[in-house]
């Protein structure tokens, strides 16, 4: 059964597009962002060797397409999909999902966040 | 009626010219050189199956050498063939399969092993490949008594490739066909062959990738000094560059129904390349767009001869190689008659597998991947 556990971060006024803060829920360190007026919020500690991967990069997936035999594979970025990689060896997670994007397998917990009353919170049940 | 051309000398004319040819070849004696060498040399180039004319006509005669005595310094000897000195006929590859225990074959050319790194050119290898390809089904293939053919794709010349492709649409005598990973360039994932698969994979044809000694001697780099060293490396090497070029560069997801089979170079090579290739593919998964698993599901998704199968290897390691490539990917081949060729024996005596394990390795995959 869920519940909801709400943890302060900080005020949605002054939450502005980029801005990345770093809270403590139930011990563990999460990073809460806002990226493209979204807000995400995931664990800062990366799975692959415990690096600070909020800290990290934030960009957009980048997809291909086969378009014919013979021609060059069709590359872009999807401005739907969000990606955040740890500084310290490049992993890289879909920022919604927490999936790797090499391994959907692998999973980064993320957390809900809620505005309420004009602040921003991270819900503790993951 | 030509008239002189008091412009050109003639023949008397350069009488008075002293003249030093840079570039001559004086086909040598190799018995005779031999009585002149100093001991290893002596004996190794007494006893590694050069004849007097020089190099033999077997493997040299048409494309360069590559590194090394195949014979290992006449130790190897074939009752059953007369690889390597003179050319091959139909009866004694049958002579050679009973020798060995094995009922129906792929034949792969020999010559177009030393083929591939010839850069000379862009002809021969596509002359080759198409007269070969004319004279096994003439000559040689014989698939309603098990000898069947796989056509060599000079894939250099894309045109040419697709030539041969297309004139062996329909014919029984060819189940496959050929590319030989040696001397690849650019590597063979390469957008530019996506026509020769998509031409195999609506033939129904699978792609055989062959390692082979073109180009032995710089594989990779000048001044090894002896064939262990290149046969060792080489072979491995060209076949992980190509497929680590296959599967980066997608092309089991661009032909999704076209079977990869990958030759001769045993089969511990494999996990380590999984292993690695997946560690990186975490960290960069970036460049490799097209793929909607990690690299080593793909490289497991492909087929691969047992030989030269490292049987002297610790039977556990041995073991967990067979699980993590997985026994319904592996197909038993022998190389026969070269230097080391694999009886069905090395499979037979393993004691990790089960009898369906056997089964499936040393007939039962190849009857499903060609269909025969």
């Amino acid at each position: 059964m869920s519940t909801t556990e709400l943890i302060e971060v900080k005020p949605e006024s002054e939450f502005e597009e980029g801005d990345r803060e770093l809270v403590d829920v139930n011990g563990i360190e999460v990073g809460v962002l806002r990226v493209n007026g979204e807000f995400h919020a995931v664990q800062n500690r990366c799975l692959h060797d415990c690096g600070p991967v909020a800290e990290g990069q934030v960009s957009r997936k980048l997809v291909g397409e086969f378009v014919e035999p013979g021609k060059r594979v069709e590359k872009d970025y999807d401005d739907n999909e969000p990606i955040i990689s740890c500084p310290w060896h490049g992993w890289s997670y879909d920022l919604e999902t927490g999936e790797q994007l090499a391994d959907d397998d692998i999973v980064l917990p993320t957390f809900d966040v809620v505005v309420e009353d004009g602040v921003v919170y991270v819900d503790g049940q993951q | 009626m030509l008239e002189s051309d008091e412009s050109q000398p003639n023949q008397e004319a350069l009488d008075r010219y002293h003249v030093i040819d840079g570039d001559c070849h004086y086909m040598e004696s190799f018995h005779d050189v031999a009585e002149y060498m100093e001991e290893p040399w002596k004996t190794k180039f007494e006893e590694s199956n050069f004849d007097e004319k020089g190099a033999k006509q077997n493997l040299s005669s048409f494309f360069p050498f590559s590194t090394g005595d195949r014979q290992a310094h006449g130790k190897i000897t074939r009752e059953h063939s007369s690889y390597p000195d003179e050319p091959e006929t139909p009866e004694r590859i049958r002579e050679g399969m009973e020798s060995i225990g094995v009922d129906e074959t792929l034949l792969i050319s020999h010559l177009i092993l030393a083929g591939a790194g010839t850069t000379a050119d862009d002809d021969r290898q596509s002359a080759f490949a198409k007269a070969y390809v004319e004279y096994m089904q003439e000559e040689v293939l014989d698939p309603d008594d098990g000898i069947h053919g796989l056509a060599p794709i000079p894939y250099g010349d894309v045109d040419a490739s697709l030539e041969i492709l297309d004139r062996i649409e329909g014919e029984e005598e060819y189940v496959g066909a050929c590319f030989v990973t040696a001397g690849a360039t650019p590597p063979l994932g390469n957008r530019k062959y996506d026509p020769l698969y998509e031409r195999c994979e609506e033939l129904g044809l699978p792609a055989v990738f062959h390692t082979g000694g073109a180009g032995l001697d710089e594989y990779v780099r000048a001044g090894y000094q002896e064939m262990l060293e290149t046969h060792t490396l080489g072979f491995l090497e060209s076949n992980m560059s190509q497929i680590v070029s296959l599967v980066v560069q997608g092309v089991p997801e661009k032909f999704p129904d076209l079977d990869i089979v990958f030759m001769e170079s045993g089969i511990t090579y494999i996990p380590g390349l999984i292993t690695r290739l997946d560690e990186e593919y975490l960290k960069r998964p970036e460049e490799a767009p097209l793929l909607e698993k990690k690299p080593g599901e793909y490289i497991k998704d492909f087929y691969y001869g047992t030989q030269p199968l490292e049987i002297s290897a610790d039977p556990e390691y041995l073991e967990k190689c067979f699980d993590m490539v997985g026994a319904d990917s592996l197909m038993y081949a022998s190389d026969y008659p070269h230097w080391d060729y694999d009886r069905p024996t090395t499979v037979t005596d393993l004691p990790f597998l089960s009898e369906d394990e056997k089964k499936q390795i040393l007939s039962g995959n190849a009857q499903e991947v060609f269909d025969l």
